[in-house]
This record gives structure tokens, C-alpha cells and sequence, in this order.
């Protein structure tokens, strides 16, 4: 039986709705397919025409959160920015809309991005990765860099943003504001490893 | 940026003298430098990690002269000891939680314990800036998201990128309201009261076994004291509820202005109020004011805060020259309550009990009144001298209360002979008391020190008789 296209896109943003409820309620471990098959009102066997695993399931949020936080940050971006100033909103714009996702991310994330060669590599994961790194090179060619980072300064970067990734998923203070200040000083070191200055954007107070 | 030359000029100059062991302060100062050098983990690229900075050096190194000067006279084993703690505990505090705000703010306040040299420290406490590290405007949009879900923007109808100010746990931003009035918006870095909560326990926990003292208990509870007032001032609720009591004590006659709140623009991280137009001391000294302005300012001042005195029972704390604002229109601007002491209505009768003794020449009562504060029963429990120097730093306080007519606040001889008397109270050990003298005195030479600077004068007796007047010692 042939469905229409809107009934595909429905299903799946109906799938995408009950993962999110019940991977916030039970945490992702214990989570099943089943259960949100279950939920969505439909066959276990046709879940898997739209997501073939858990794993697919949430990095698919994962990713489409932060394309809109990508939205978000071209659209917040004043162009006054410096390097680390923008680098910041980026990276907080994203995470802003990481926040829904909070209660479960850390061992989706652990699993789909971890810096280690796996087997199956998660192809979500990869994309999302991908993607941000793209954007990150994108704001270093407006920012004037003329070169393309080498692998050093992305491999470097992208542990950082791991870092705070972990961090963040596990921070216990309001609006999880200790990671706001990782945030800050991450991409401080960043710019300082990148631009070789001692004085990252911002590191002054007004007089 | 400066040199690091000057710096250390700069440093060796502003460092407590020990006058018999250290005249020049350079051992002092190398001491630091060590310390400084070392290579803590994060120290490595940023000086708003370390003990790179000025300021932070002078903190740490009047940290150092104050625990150093407890176990001065102990036995070779018990100093050895003692100095690898002090080793630790310096380097904790230049590690402190990697903001240089709130170890600022933990020096500020632990240099206020009467056991520090406060002569200098009059001086270098007006000298220092204590500042966060300074956010770029996309950290503080996402303070704004956290603290009102709206951007800046849509919140003010304009609002600066770039702060005027820094403040000690963050920075002040200029705005303008979309109904027309010009703000000050104070916004906190994020996580710094966190980070302040655990480096005050932690320093606690490390000072805690050095047992420097006979009066080692009476140390830590001030430690404890100065933990809670602090604590106090990361929560700018507390600071909007002091502003607006305060606020409502002032009528324009008054010529103090203490600003509007905004609650609607204001959390606990962030807090909106009327912009005061004006400059601070140092400013206004460079104008070469008359005489007559001196005066001007330093009565405002003394109603201020004798008003804040008797009729809500405070004592403003904070001392630091930033918190007043000289209006152009001849108004004296007041922000910045975080550090408010409200009395209880024991400390409160105390007080005045003891200033009533005073006015009244009633020696024994007098004494009693500064036994207690000493943490003594009774008078007679404490040596002769001791109770000697006490009483004579509070007829000090009182001196101008006595006079009538004008009172020279400007006149060295009368300043330094307060600062003397603290110096000898402190060389002769006599520090115990209770936590609320830590505060008191801050009022006290914090107030005096502005007048001081300011070269001012003030009918003082005329001010606390109006301002005392219908206020009961004996009741609140
Ligand atoms: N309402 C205001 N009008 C004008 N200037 C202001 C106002 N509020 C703050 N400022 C400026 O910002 C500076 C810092 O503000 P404030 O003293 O409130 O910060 P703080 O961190 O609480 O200070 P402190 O270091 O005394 O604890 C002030 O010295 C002043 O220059």
C-alpha cells in the first residue's frame, strides 16, 4: 500500500514527537523501539521504514535542532561580532535548541559522536558533525581567515565542542550556566590557539 | 596592556610593609611571583586565570601578610608547617575557580578583617578595581534568553553592546526603556555565585586546621560572616529590595538620590535601574571643586548614611568610592546596597547603647559596652590596655558627634590618629570581637576615608541630631 507524501511526513514528525516523550521519560537506554512504535499507533515493522534504529531516531533530533539553532544564529548574527564573540552565539544558539532534548542526550550523543573509529558509524552523527564544522569554517572565512583551518585546529576544536557537550548534558545549575562559562573560555582558547594573540575579542572592559 | 616592569613597580609599592622583617615588601612580592609562576593548569594563557594581574596580586599578597603575621612568633616546627599551608591556600586563591571577579571579591572582603593592615589598605581598597571577567555582548544576549526569554533588544527600546562599567560579579550596561527612561543594567556573569560558594568553602576548609591563633574560633566566624554577606550580594533581588528601602528614606530636599528599580527588567542576575548622570571621587577631585562643594558633598554623605542608620537600621557596608555618584545638579547618587549590614534589633540596641555611654560620659557604662564587643563578659576580664585601645578607637568614632559647629573631616591629623589606633590594636593582637565590627568598621573607616579624600566638612552633630531625633535608643 502506497501513502501519500503528507502521511509520511506526518508519521514521521508524529514518530519524532513520541521518541522525545518517552525517550524524556524513560532515558534512552531503556527506551525500546517497540515503545514508540507503540505510541505513534504504528507497526513496529513500519517504524523502521522511517528511522531503522533508536540511535537514527535521536540523532535525527539531534540534527534537526541544530540546524534551527544554525537559523537561529545567521539570523541573530549582527555582523559586529568578533571571531570569539561569534564562535559563542553559534555554539549558544545551538545548544539553545539542543535544551528540550537535555534529559536524555548524554549517551546519544556519546554514542553518535564519539571521537573513536566504531563499526557502524552513525550516519546522522557524521552529518551533524559535518555540518557544524562547515559552519565553523564558514565564520572564520567572514571573520578574514584566508586559509582553511588544517586538521589541528578542527580536531582541536571539535574536542572542545565535545567537551562542552558532555559538560553541558550533565550540568546541574540553573540554565546550566557553568557551561555557559566553559562556553566562554573554550572558544577564548580556541581563538587565542588559532590567531596566536593573547587577547581573545571581548577581553577588556569598557573604560 | 602595561609592562610587566611597571607592574612589579606598581605591585612593590601597593604591598603591605612588614616593617621588621619585610620593610620593602619585595619578599612579599617574590613570594608571589612564585606562586604566580607556577604552572597551575589553566594558567598557561590567560591572565584572568592567574595572579597576572595587579589587583590580584595585591590581594593575594595582603592574604599572605595577614596569615604570615599570625605564626610570626611560633616555634621552627609549628612555622614550617604553617607555611606550607599558607603555600596552598595561596595558590588555591590564585587558582579560585579561574574568575578573577570572585577571587577579587574574596580578597576584598577577607582584607577587611581587622587583622590586615588597614592603613594601606584605606588607600589600595580605593585603588583596586574587582571585576568579572568581562562578558561580549552574545554572552550576555544569552543571560538575557535565560533570565527574560527576550533579546536585549526587544526588552529595551536600545540597549549598549559595550558595557560603561564593570561591577565585581559582572558588568553595567546602558539602555533605554521603550517608555523613555535612561537605565543601568547590571548583569551578572553566569555561574559566578556558584563558583563564589564553592571557593569560600573551599578556603574555609583549608583554613580552617591552621589553628594560627588563641583566637583562631574568633577568626573563623568573621570567615563565616564575611561568606554570608557575600553570598548576599550574588543575588541582586536582595540588592533591588535594599535599593528601594533605601530609596524611600530620601525626598528631593534630601538631594540623595538612590535609583528607581526596574523590576520588570530585573532577576537575580540582572538588575535594571535608573541611570545616575555624574562622576565618581576621583573625577570630581580633577574638577578642583571649592570648598564649598567639599562641604556640600560630604554633609550629603554623612545624612545618607546616618539616615540609612537610624531609620532603617543599617549599615552600609561598602565603602568602595564607586557607590557614589556625583550628580551634576549637586545631587549625591547612591547605588549599589549589596553589601547592606541590617542590624538586629540586639546589635542594634547594642549600638546604641554604646554611643548613648559615650555621649553621655558614663565610663563604666562605656566599657561594659566594649567588653562586649569584645567577646568579654565583663570589663574586668579583659587586660587594662586592652580595654584601653578599644575604648579609645571608639572615642574616636565619637569625636565628631561632640563637636559642635564644623567638623573637618579633611584634617589629617584627626584621620590618621583612627588609623593609628587600629594599627595598635591589631600589632598588640587585639582583634577578637564580635563579626558585626567587622562591618561597623567598614562603615566607619570607609566613610571616613571618602570624607577624608574629599577634604570635606559637615555640622556632624547637627546631622545625628536631626537624624536620631525620635528614634528611641532603646527600642526599634
Ligand atoms: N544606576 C546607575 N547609574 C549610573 N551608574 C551606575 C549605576 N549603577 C551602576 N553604575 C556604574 O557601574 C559601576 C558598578 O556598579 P555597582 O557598584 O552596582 O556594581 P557592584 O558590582 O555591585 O560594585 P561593587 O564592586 O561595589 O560590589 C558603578 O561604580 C557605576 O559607575
Amino acid at each position: 500500500m502506497r501513502i501519500s507524501e503528507q502521511a509520511k511526513q506526518e508519521n514521521r514528525s508524529r514518530i519524532l514527537d513520541k521518541a522525545a516523550e518517552i525517550f524524556t521519560g524513560k532515558g534512552f537506554e531503556d527506551s525500546t523501539t517497540r515503545d514508540i512504535a507503540l505510541a505513534a499507533g504504528l507497526a513496529a515493522g513500519t517504524l523502521f521504514n522511517y528511522f531503522p534504529s533508536k540511535e537514527t531516531l535521536a540523532m535525527t533530533m539531534v540534527s534537526e535542532a541544530l540546524v534551527q539553532g544554525r537559523e537561529d544564529y545567521l539570523r541573530r548574527c549582527t555582523g559586529r561580532e568578533d571571531l570569539a564573540e561569534e564562535l559563542f552565539l553559534f555554539v549558544a544558539s545551538g545548544l539553545r535548541r539542543l535544551r528540550p532534548l537535555r534529559p536524555f542526550l548524554g549517551p546519544v550523543l556519546e554514542r553518535s559522536l564519539s571521537p573513536f573509529p566504531r563499526k557502524n558509524v552513525c550516519h546522522e552523527g557524521e552529518t551533524a558533525r559535518q555540518e557544524h564544522l562547515a559552519a565553523v569554517q564558514a565564520i572564520l572565512v567572514r571573520q578574514g581567515f584566508t586559509e582553511a583551518p588544517d586538521y589541528v585546529a578542527m580536531t582541536m576544536y571539535w574536542s572542545l565542542y565535545l567537551g562542552i557537550l558532555a559538560f553541558w548534558s550533565n550540568d546541574t545549575s540553573p540554565n546550566q550556566e557553568a557551561s555557559q562559562a566553559l562556553i566562554d573560555y573554550s572558544i577564548r582558547m580556541f581563538v587565542q590557539l588559532i590567531t596566536g594573540s593573547g587577547a581573545a575579542g571581548g577581553d577588556e572592559h569598557a573604560e | 596592556m602595561r609592562s610587566d616592569k611597571i607592574i612589579e613597580t606598581e605591585l612593590l609599592e601597593l604591598l603591605p610593609k612588614d616593617r621588621a622583617n619585610d620593610p620593602t615588601g619585595k619578599r612579599l612580592a617574590e613570594l608571589l611571583a612564585r606562586i604566580s609562576m607556577k604552572k597551575i593548569p589553566v594558567n598557561s594563557f590567560s591572565r584572568i586565570w592567574t595572579l597576572g594581574s595587579l589587583q590580584a596580586r595585591v590581594t593575594a599578597g595582603y592574604l599572605a601578610y595577614w596569615l604570615r603575621s599570625r605564626f610570626r612568633n611560633a616555634d621552627e616546627k609549628q612555622r614550617l608547617k604553617s607555611e606550607a599551608h599558607l603555600a596552598a591556600a595561596l595558590q588555591l586563591f590564585g587558582a579560585m575557580g579561574y574568575l578573577r571577579g570572585a577571587v577579587m571579591k574574596v580578597g576584598q572582603m577577607l582584607a577587611n578583617l581587622p587583622e590586615v593592615v588597614p592603613e594601606e589598605f584605606a588607600e589600595v581598597l580605593s585603588a583596586l578595581h574587582f571585576e568579572a571577567p568581562p562578558m561580549h555582548f552574545a554572552m550576555v544576549r544569552e543571560v538575557f534568553l535565560d533570565e527574560f526569554g527576550r533579546e536585549p533588544e526587544e526588552l529595551f527600546a536600545t540597549f549598549d553592546r559595550q558595557a560603561f562599567a564593570a561591577a565585581s560579579l559582572g558588568q553595567v550596561h546602558r539602555a533605554r526603556l521603550h517608555s523613555g527612561e535612561e537605565v543601568a543594567v547590571k548583569i551578572q556573569y553566569p555561574g559566578i555565585a556558584r563558583t563564589i560558594k564553592a571557593d569560600l568553602r573551599n578556603l574555609r576548609l583549608l583554613l580552617q586546621p591552621l589553628c594560627l591563633t588563641i583566637d583562631w574560633q574568633d577568626t573563623l566566624a568573621k570567615l563565616a560572616d564575611i561568606e554570608r554577606m557575600l553570598l548576599m550580594e550574588t543575588d541582586y533581588t536582595q540588592e533591588a529590595m535594599f535599593c528601594k528601602l533605601a530609596r524611600s528614606a530620601f525626598t528631593a530636599a534630601d538631594q540623595v538620590v538612590v535609583p528607581r528599580i526596574y523590576d520588570d527588567y530585573s532577576t537575580a542576575r540582572v538588575l535594571t535601574a535608573e541611570y545616575l548622570p555624574g562622576c565618581h571621587i576621583n573625577d570630581f577631585l580633577a574638577t578642583d571643586p571649592g570648598q564649598g562643594e567639599r562641604d556640600h558633598f560630604t554633609r550629603l554623605l554623612t545624612v545618607a548614611t546616618y539616615r540609612l542608620y537610624y531609620r532603617l537600621h543599617w549599615l552600609p557596608a561598602d565603602p568602595h568610592p564607586g557607590n557614589f555618584i556625583f550628580m551634576p545638579d549637586g545631587r549625591l547618587g547612591l547605588i549599589d546596597f549589596g553589601c547592606t549590614l541590617m542590624l538586629n534589633d540586639e546589635e542594634w540596641i547594642f549600638s546604641n547603647v554604646a554611643i548613648q555611654a559615650a555621649l553621655d560620659r558614663d565610663l563604666p557604662g562605656l566599657n561594659r559596652s566594649m567588653a562586649r564587643a569584645c567577646r568579654f563578659d565583663d570589663p574586668d576580664d579583659m587586660e587594662p590596655d586592652h580595654l584601653e585601645v578599644i575604648r579609645q578607637g571608639f572615642y574616636w568614632f565619637m569625636e565628631p558627634w561632640q563637636q559642635e559647629g564644623l567638623f573637618d573631616f579633611g584634617d589629617r591629623d584627626f584621620f590618621m590618629r583612627g588609623i593609628d589606633n587600629v594599627m595598635e590594636a591589631t600589632r598588640k593582637g587585639y582583634t577578637r570581637s564580635l563579626p558585626m565590627t567587622i562591618w561597623s568598621n567598614r562603615f566607619t573607616f570607609g566613610g571616613r576615608a571618602f570624607c577624608y579624600k574629599l577634604k570635606g566638612r559637615c555640622e556632624f552633630r547637627d546631622i545625628y541630631l536631626q537624624e536620631s531625633a525620635g528614634v528611641q535608643p532603646n527600642h526599634t
